[in-house]
């Protein structure tokens, strides 16, 4: 996957992270997704269409996606409940919202997010690969995963960039 | 002064309405998606400003805002939105919306955007 298809999406979480919760987040370096075996996390996905397809997903240990949550709204969560679920389907909406206005050369859309609690393992399938990037904040860590796949090729970019500098 | 939030997100609308309560605006109703917004101003002409998201089920902000024009509603409108392209930004205003509030933001940016709308409804 190419630099310039990572760095929006690294670019939006930390923006997200230091705009709406006052947190500073480092990240590490990009690699193939593989199931971890951890099996209590909360998975928030959205679907990409348009020029570019594939899914973005924000992967919180549960614990970490209470704290996180809570600290949007200045609430302490004791458990998993519909507002932290909520919250973590409004994150990865946020940030899959931001970074593809940052995607130069593409038109892209995104659906409305989904939430699960569960493995890597029901994210992924032989037909859809992912690029885990992990980050880390005083929150607590947690794991963007990218499925990045343009529909149109170079020539056809530098066109839809054209179009849209004109 | 009345505000309407339209947000499908329970912690966006928490967020966005904790921000107002620090503005000393109280009087607040909520809608979790455009037809609702729809519905909610069409009942309610006392609405002073609405706040209206995009990405929603049923009825997009958009098609909102719209539907809330041809119904002769002036209320002023501000798109609270991740859609941040500047087309997007052109068709909202196209459609009918006042101003535009790109997600992510913090409470002083709400509060930055929001402040004339709240100021001329003080007056």
């Amino acid at each position: 996957m190419k630099v310039e298809y990572i760095n929006p999406f690294i670019q939006s979480v930390q923006e997200t992270f230091l705009s709406m919760m006052d947190c500073e987040v480092s990240h590490g370096k990009p690699f193939p997704t593989k199931d971890d075996g951890l099996s209590d996390n909360l998975i928030g996905i959205i679907g990409l269409s348009g020029t570019a397809q594939g899914n973005i997903a924000i992967k919180f240990p549960a614990e970490t996606a209470k704290t996180i949550v809570g600290g949007l709204v200045g609430t302490t969560f004791t458990e998993i409940n519909s507002s932290v679920v909520d919250g973590v389907g409004e994150l990865v909406n946020i940030i899959a919202g931001n970074a593809k206005s940052k995607i130069q050369g593409h038109r892209i859309s995104i659906s409305l997010p989904t939430v699960f609690r569960g493995g890597i393992h029901k994210l992924t399938t032989p037909s859809i690969s992912y690029l885990t990037i992990p980050f880390n904040s005083n929150k607590g860590a947690f794991e963007i995963l990218i499925s990045f796949r343009p529909t149109v090729n170079e020539k056809e970019e530098a066109l839809h960039e054209s179009a849209y500098s004109g | 002064m009345k505000v309407l939030i339209v947000d499908d997100s329970q912690i966006m609308r928490k967020i966005i309405t904790g921000v107002l309560k620090k503005l000393k605006v109280n009087d607040i109703l909520e809608a979790v998606n455009g037809q609702e917004a729809v519905t909610k101003v069409s009942e309610n002409e006392d609405i002073g400003l609405v706040l209206m998201d995009w990405n929603m089920p049923m009825m997009n902000g958009l098609d909102a805002v719209k539907q809330i024009r041809a119904s002769g509603s002036k209320v002023p409108i501000v798109m609270c939105t991740t859609e941040a392209e500047k087309e997007r930004v052109l068709e909202a205003v196209k459609a009918g919306s006042n101003d535009y509030l790109v997600k992510p933001f913090n409470p002083k940016d709400i509060q930055n955007k929001l402040g004339k709308f709240l100021a001329a409804c003080t007056t």
